[in-house]
């Protein structure tokens, strides 16, 4: 299963070290003997060279772009998972009216086809709030786009955290605020990392919103300054293979922080035995 | 039931709160109705006064000598503050001008400068669209008119010699000054005498409704008392307009406003509701700002879509008002009454007509299920192995198995459709290893279908594997152990134990995952592109390329709202039998 | 990095107050060679004594750039210039408020820079709406090393290709994304074919199907890969498992370095009476913003960008192909073989039509491309391809004012 699924990933890694910029194609002999398909399904450069690496990061401000991503999908990790827990919780815990028509519409805010989106989306953000070229606009629109997952998310797991929990400390003399931070969050770890990783990745991958807003080229993301390579007329895959690469190992990492909450079980179970 | 006083205040503030909404809407659209009235006629009269300028300068021969002595004579009739001038293309020369600014040094004829170039553009349109219309092939407008701010009109029409337009008559017309406006509306004294007495006279019938007793007669009372002040007002309003012919939906639903008003108020709704409000305040607060973001960034951009699907706006009716551009529920009938599944072909037998909407429908439905079926069991399943204690190298396999999430879907999408490449993929090539035929994937829909599925489900299991890899975490150890102590088997513990504590997590993310499988874009986009001849094509992929390949905005906004319902309608369901099953 | 990111945050607000006065913003969709050879023009127009204004430029995306447009410059928060091609110029145009008309700035000398389809091509309804830059059109490429004279007609070229073929080996003696209507239309132009006749499509004219049997005919035969791509075409050709290829000058920078490469005019088609194959041109185009304020600035630079000091640097650093005529007559431009090439294929080239309907051709035509390709009926399926595109037309136009 693992190799069903590198596969593809072995394949651009192999282009993005091959020093070329063709898609690469699998050189077969004529009449090709059982070894010769065998070699050929095996990702391997023809040439090993980095030069494609050096190339992305010195003829663009790439690592600037990188880091631009990063600030914005922090930012809508933050927000997202910030606005998403309050609203779960009072989805979760409180009954008032307008709960369950709450609920749906974050479920029904996600049927809308977004192809359309860009130009209302467009007259509001940069025309109507002013926040054209500004992370903060992109921001604003990922968080937006992330929350109705994770509320959804984090109110299944507020449900299952028993009240008993926080009756017992309300009678301690804790306050709503307490009781939230120590209480009902660690017992969510693996929900806020989840939607954590989900707000990330919302954020991460987008690039027309974020092509479209940013009026310089410094405030352009990784997945705008990724697509210069490719598009029009002619593909650099090398430098798209390369830049690929490098634009996945953010998220990697973030998922290895994130996976300590998503293995709590023991802590978990104890608490509720 | 509640004693009279408070009865009475609720009766005085419904009464109160119904007539001035409806008096506030009913003047508005007095207000709208009069400028929009004046507003046509000013259009008509200047576009008129420009037409005779151009039939005055034809009349002269068109030609630069003439035009100045055609336009003098014309400018006699004209409103004061007219300014009118002739253009010609050739050479871009202002052939005449009542412009007072255009006298001595700059006097007409000239060559036109650097600055109005507006001027030479529209006549130049004029021209374009006058021999395109001589061809036949459409008709479009051959008058150019346009309201500036303050009011006044800014209008150009063409001038021929010899049935070839040879240039335009712009004329600038201002705004007629206020005191020729007069009997044209009632000013803005008049009308706030009259509502106030509408709203005066009603509410001072308090006496009566002191002494009802009853649940139906304060409201039969207030329901008179409204009719009474509405009515008087519009009566007196439709008479100082001269008439109020194509306002009657607009005064309806003034009317409706009000009285809507009228019951939310006067029954107590209103004041249960702001009640409500205060005594879930800590709720409200939390939600709210997701709330918002919601409304302004998702709802409010998607209203506009549906009112889209309502007009029949194109790329060339862009810059038009909506309201012009009504066509009702002809999109709809378009799309929805398409029953043309299958059609015959030259050789006479029959063939599915891949760009009907029914079976684009089937399609999605079928794509859907088939890649939420598959990324929910290969995730679940991968979970559960990644779960299993003293697993070797948990970590690593849990980041590795990340990986088709984590790589830009570009790149990894057009790579799997190379792996599926007739001659060159590496799909084939395993065939060939394995001792089968190579297919061609492309070719036929169900393989190309293949194809999309496999790139898709490639893409979708990290996400629900990291879903289940979350949720199993939350399922104490005791509860296997005392099912293992009862006897049961892994398969029964499987059933009652995993999988309804899975549920709370797995039922929103695959609800989620419908809806966002329906809507895949990409995938479709990038490995199968409808190959072969459209066949493999999903509604948001149609209505994408309704938009932005045919330029036909409305329909493309009513094919996303008919996926929208069509969701709306699977997400209410699911709902009812999640409930139903968990009996929440 | 959190100071860091308030120090950026702090620069990104601050920064913008600080515009030059009369600053022209262009927008451009370069990136490579072509976006150092167009930074260097701008650089040029900068240091001119007395330049009436300071430009600066934008990179934006090949794939954004055409809904960026949409979106920012109706609404004024565009650029003052930007550069595309010209197949998107009736819809533009319909759209309204995109932009300009550029005629008045412009008289019958300063035409004549141009070669003269590169002008018919940014015209639209009797306007000019903007300055040629560049064109782009196929031409014959091939390696040398394999093919040492280039074939001058289609028999020669069949001939030669059906000698380099082993499909076994996965050698193909000729490999052009021909399943792309683009490309196609070289073979059908060629044959006497069009899409639109004085405005109405005519998908399924004769000559059309004459064309697509033709090229059916070459499938049938076997010296062009099946299921072509781009990327196929690129790989085949650097791996030397193809020889000749048909292609633009965009494809020249794809071409890795191990390769001794050529270019010459595509062949003429012996079936046809030996007319040659006509493809189809796409022109850049420089356009003025509609709701620019500073549209004299932006035009002078216009015209500077289109004249002869830039389109030397644009066509011997930027490996682009001037609209501008002249510069084929300056000596270091007149000895590049791949210049010269495509120029004399330009000179039988057709303008790409830029109607608005045009979009609506290419989903119907890819359609019938891809019946075509896999051996179906040619007639039938450009008959399809005719209703389609008449009944989009006719929706289209219902509601036109």
């Amino acid at each position: 299963m693992v190799l069903v699924t590198l596969y593809p990933l072995l394949w651009v890694i192999t282009i993005s070290f091959s020093g070329g910029q063709s898609l690469a194609l699998a050189a077969l002999p004529p009449q090709p003997t059982k070894l010769d398909l065998v070699r050929a399904v095996i990702p391997w450069p023809q040439t090993l060279s980095a030069e494609n690496y050096v190339s992305v990061f010195r003829d663009q401000p790439f690592a600037r772009w990188l880091l631009n991503s990063v600030a914005i999908s922090a930012a809508t990790t933050v927000l997202g998972v910030f606005l998403a827990c309050t609203a779960a919780y009072a989805f979760s815990r409180f009954r008032f009216p307008g709960r369950r028509t709450g609920m749906m519409s974050f479920l029904v805010s996600q049927m809308f086809p977004g192809t359309l989106m860009l130009i209302p989306l467009y007259i509001i953000i940069v025309q109507w709030l002013g926040l054209g070229s500004s992370r903060v606009g992109l921001v604003l629109v990922y968080a937006t786009t992330a929350i109705p997952f994770c509320v959804w998310m984090l109110k299944g797991y507020f449900d299952t955290i028993p009240k008993e929990l926080e009756e017992a400390a309300v009678m301690e003399g804790a306050g709503p605020a307490r009781i939230f931070w120590t209480v009902v969050l660690p017992l969510a770890r693996p929900a806020i990392a989840i939607t954590a990783l989900f707000s990330f990745m919302t954020a991460w991958n987008e690039f027309i919103l974020a092509a479209t807003f940013m009026d310089k080229e410094e405030m352009y993301t990784a997945p705008v300054g990724l697509r210069f390579f490719v598009g029009g007329f002619s593909q650099s895959w090398g430098y798209f293979a390369a830049g690929s690469v490098v634009v996945s190992i953010p998220v990697v990492f973030l998922f290895l922080y994130l996976q300590k909450y998503l293995v709590s079980g023991l802590t978990a179970g104890s608490v509720k035995g | 039931m509640n004693d009279p006083a408070p009865h009475a205040a609720r009766f005085h503030a419904g009464l109160g709160a119904g007539l001035a909404l409806a008096l506030a809407l009913a003047w508005a659209w007095l207000a709208a109705a009069t400028a929009g009235g004046t507003e046509a006629r000013e259009r008509k009269d200047a576009l008129a006064a420009a037409h005779a300028l151009a039939a005055k300068v034809e009349a002269a021969g068109a030609t630069e000598a003439s035009a100045a002595g055609a336009v003098a004579a014309w400018q006699k009739a004209q409103r004061a503050g007219t300014v009118a001038r002739v253009v010609l293309v050739d050479g871009a020369r202002l052939a005449a001008s009542t412009d007072p600014a255009d006298a001595g040094e700059t006097a007409a004829p000239r060559r036109l400068r650097l600055e109005e170039k507006a001027l030479f553009d529209r006549a130049k349109r004029l021209r374009g669209i006058a021999e395109e219309n001589a061809q036949g092939v459409q008709k479009t407008s051959e008058e150019d008119a346009s309201r500036r701010e303050d009011g006044s009109w800014q209008v150009a029409v063409p001038i021929r010699r010899a049935g070839a337009v040879v240039g335009a008559a712009d004329v600038e017309r201002p705004a007629a000054p206020p005191a020729a406006s007069g009997g044209s509306g009632p000013g803005p004294g008049g009308r706030a005498l009259a509502a106030l007495l509408a709203l005066a006279l009603p509410l001072a019938a308090f006496a009566p409704a002191r002494r009802l007793r009853g649940p139906w007669a304060p409201a039969a009372v207030a329901v008179a008392l409204f009719a009474i002040g509405f009515g008087t007002f519009v009566a007196w309003a439709s008479r100082a307009t001269g008439g109020a012919g194509d306002g009657v939906s607009a005064l309806s639903a003034s009317a409706v406003a009000g009285l809507l008003a009228l019951g939310v108020v006067g029954s107590g709704i209103a004041e249960r509701g702001l009640r409500a409000l205060s005594k879930n305040r800590v709720a409200y607060a939390y939600t709210l700002p997701a709330m918002v973001g919601m409304v302004v960034l998702v709802f409010f951009p998607f209203f506009y879509g549906i009112v889209l699907s309502f007009t029949g706006q194109t790329i060339f009716n862009v810059n038009e008002p909506l309201s012009d551009l009504w066509v009702g529920f002809t999109h709809y009938k378009d799309i929805l009454g398409d029953l043309a599944l299958v059609k015959r072909v030259e050789d006479g037998s029959l063939a599915l007509n891949y760009g009907n909407f029914y079976w684009t429908l089937i399609f999605t439905v079928v794509w859907t299920v088939t890649n939420v079926a598959i990324g929910v069991s290969v995730g679940l399943v991968l979970a559960l192995a990644l779960n299993v204690k003293g697993l070797a190298l948990r970590p690593v396999y849990r980041v590795l198995l990340i990986l088709p999430w984590a790589m830009p879907n570009y790149i990894t999408a057009l790579i799997w459709k190379g792996m599926f490449h007739r001659q060159f993929g590496v799909v084939n090539y395993t065939l060939m290893l394995l001792g089968f035929e190579p297919i061609s994937w492309f070719d036929g829909p169900f393989t190309s279908f293949l194809t999309a599925l496999a790139t898709n489900g490639w893409l979708s299991f990290p996400f629900m594997m990291v879903v289940s890899l979350g949720a199993l975490q939350s399922i104490p150890a005791d509860l296997y152990e005392a099912a293992r102590v009862d006897g049961a088997t892994r398969w029964q513990q499987f059933r009652s134990i995993t999988l309804p504590s899975l549920k709370p997590a797995l039922v929103p993310a695959i609800i989620l995952s419908v809806v966002w499988t329906f809507n895949m874009f990409n995938i479709i986009f990038l490995v199968t592109a409808g190959e072969p001849g459209g066949a493999t094509e999903i509604l948001i992929t149609q209505a994408y390329k309704y938009a932005f390949q045919q330029y036909r905005y409305g329909y493309a906004a009513a094919y996303s709202t008919v996926i929208f319902a069509l969701l709306l309608t699977y997400g209410i369901f699911q709902n009812r039998v999640t409930r139903a099953t968990e009996g929440i | 990095m959190r100071k860091l990111w308030s120090v950026v945050t702090a620069l990104a607000v601050f920064l913008p107050g600080a515009a030059w006065a009369a600053d022209v913003v262009v927008w451009h969709a370069y990136r490579g060679g072509e976006k150092a050879a167009f930074e260097k023009v701008v650089a040029m127009y900068n240091a001119r004594p007395g330049a009436p204004a300071k430009v600066t430029t934008l990179a934006v995306p090949y794939d954004a750039f055409a809904d960026k447009i949409t979106a920012a410059v109706p609404r004024g928060k565009g650029p003052d210039v930007f550069i595309f091609a010209q197949d998107r110029l009736g819809g533009w145009i319909a759209a309204g408020n995109t932009i300009d008309p550029i005629d008045f700035y412009v008289d019958d000398a300063l035409k004549a820079r141009f070669i003269p389809s590169t002008i018919e091509a940014m015209t639209y309804r009797g306007s000019l709406w903007g300055l040629p830059l560049n064109y782009k059109c196929l031409a014959l490429i091939y390696n040398k090393k394999l093919v040492q004279t280039p074939p001058k007609t289609t028999a020669e070229l069949v001939a030669l290709a059906k000698k380099m073929t082993d499909k076994s080996a996965g050698r193909f003696g000729l490999a052009y994304w021909y399943s792309n209507y683009y490309f196609h239309a070289a073979l059908q132009n060629g044959f006497g074919g069009r899409v639109f006749d004085a405005g109405k499509p005519v998908m399924d004219a004769p000559e059309n199907v004459k064309a697509a049997e033709y090229l059916q005919g070459w499938i049938k035969e076997g010296f062009v890969p099946p299921e072509p791509s781009d990327t196929l075409v690129t790989s085949l050709f650097n791996q030397g498992k193809t020889p000749m290829v048909f292609s633009g000058n965009w494809f020249l920078g794809e071409i890795e370095s191990g390769v001794d490469y050529a270019v010459d005019v595509l062949p003429a088609i012996s079936e046809a009476g030996g007319k040659p194959m006509r493809p189809w041109t796409t022109v850049e185009g420089v356009y003025v913003a509609a709701p620019s304020k500073v549209k004299e600035a932006a035009f002078d630079f216009v015209k500077y960008l289109t004249d002869l000091d830039a389109a030397k640097v644009m066509a011997i650093e930027g490996r682009q192909s001037p609209a501008n005529t002249k510069v084929y007559a300056d000596p270091a431009v007149a000895k590049d073989p791949v210049l010269a090439a495509y120029k004399k294929q330009v000179d039988v080239a057709i303008p790409m039509p830029n109607l608005p309907e045009m979009t609506l051709v290419w989903s119907p035509a890819t359609t019938a491309m891809g019946t075509i390709v896999r051996g179906g009926d040619a007639k039938a399926a450009l008959t399809k391809a005719q209703e389609k595109v008449v009944a989009d037309v006719a929706n289209l136009h219902k509601t036109k004012p």
